[in-house]
């Protein structure tokens, strides 16, 4: 199945990797997963993104979705009201499975309206970092995902959940006798805009 | 074949789609009358549109108009046959090729979810800065200072219960 550009998450994530861009599509999960190499404090870490690929149709997300996500980026589109309307829905539901991880909102689509001026009292209201981007002119579009890949970061090593540590644990019972060598992993669960934009 | 297109539009009776061009090398003004066949109120338009840009007759002095335009202006034609006022088909077309912001697009089934996307990715289109456009800058950071947000979005809820 072809990826479906029409979503803005989408749209900002082939912003952000230009010709990196290659979606992959997991069909058991109805989700769209994309891979990239940042390097951060010099180091090299692999980011996995997630984008729900219109599992939201579902008006909730598959508990898998949310394992072992270390940042959440929200996206709701400046022209329609309804995908602002439905943050604190999905707010609820990412908190009941990640209480912690960082969580960045972004107003996408500011190419077309000006709405750069204007408050929105979600981000303050749970203290959020709200970010004005377009994924049309790629304004703030890369410094969105390097700040993202950063916040990410910034958990896995200092707040790691309980949950983690207990399925950290359980992986390297069974990897004992092997040498890992592989650059650390991060995944950066990037939750899609609340509907299919 | 050399032309420039300046005009196209429809006319009612008979039902054709008349294109204003000019010649390239001449610079004269000419008329092209296309007539339209087995056209009724239950046409698709797309497919009308799509005909005609393809019609090996037309094909070379079509190929500046859109097929967006010739879509609306089989929309227009079949409204008046469907006895539609001019401005009763207009609202129709407004309608269907804007977005509602109010609209739930998570409740909408496939079909309509593909036309509300498809007007979406033109308009993204529209606005889109590409790779290769000579100003092109991969990372545009704007800085967006919180504390000259004086007007509300107008979304929010006076509410306690709600942000």
């Amino acid at each position: 199945m072809l990826p479906d550009l029409a979503c803005s998450p989408c749209r900002l994530m082939e912003r952000f990797l230009m010709d990196g861009f290659r979606p992959q599509q997991l069909s058991t999960y109805a989700l769209t997963l994309y891979k990239h190499t940042a390097t951060v404090g010099g180091k090299t870490i692999l980011v996995d993104f997630w984008d729900t690929a219109g599992q939201e149709r579902f008006q909730s997300m598959h508990a898998s979705y949310y394992h072992k996500a270390h940042a959440c980026i929200m996206v709701f589109d400046v022209q329609r009201r309804i995908t602002y309307k439905n943050l604190s829905t999905w707010y609820a539901e990412l908190r009941e499975y990640r209480p912690k991880i960082p969580c960045i909102v972004v107003a996408n689509k500011i190419d077309d309206i000006k709405v750069t001026q204007k408050s929105f009292n979600f981000a303050k209201k749970f203290s959020l970092p709200l970010y004005f981007v377009s994924a049309a002119d790629g304004t703030n579009v890369v410094k969105l995902f390097s700040d993202a890949i950063q916040l990410a970061v910034n958990y896995k090593q200092t707040s790691p959940d309980f949950m983690d540590e207990v399925l950290q644990e359980l992986e390297n019972f069974k990897l004992e006798e092997k040498e890992e060598n592989v650059p650390d992993q991060e995944q950066s669960g990037s939750i899609g805009s609340p509907s299919p934009s | 074949m050399m032309c420039t297109a300046k005009k196209c539009g429809i006319r009612f009776q008979p039902p054709a789609i008349i294109l204003i061009y000019e010649h390239e090398i001449k610079g004269k003004s000419r008329q092209r009358i296309m007539p339209v066949r087995n056209f009724s109120k239950f046409s698709d338009c797309t497919r009308a549109a799509e005909q005609l840009k393809n019609n090996p007759r037309h094909k070379s002095y079509l190929e500046q108009v859109s097929l967006r335009q010739l879509e609306k202006l089989f929309s227009v034609l079949r409204g008046n046959l469907r006895g539609q006022s001019l401005a009763e088909t207009m609202e129709q077309i407004q309608r269907e090729t804007t977005i509602d912001p109010e609209e739930d697009l998570n409740k909408l089934d496939d079909r309509e979810l593909a036309k509300r996307k498809r007007i979406m990715d033109e308009l993204f289109e529209k606005n889109r800065k590409k790779k290769d456009d000579p100003n092109f800058v991969y990372d545009i950071e704007v800085e967006f200072p919180q504390d000259e947000q004086v007007l509300s979005c107008g979304w929010d809820t006076e509410s306690a219960d709600e942000f």
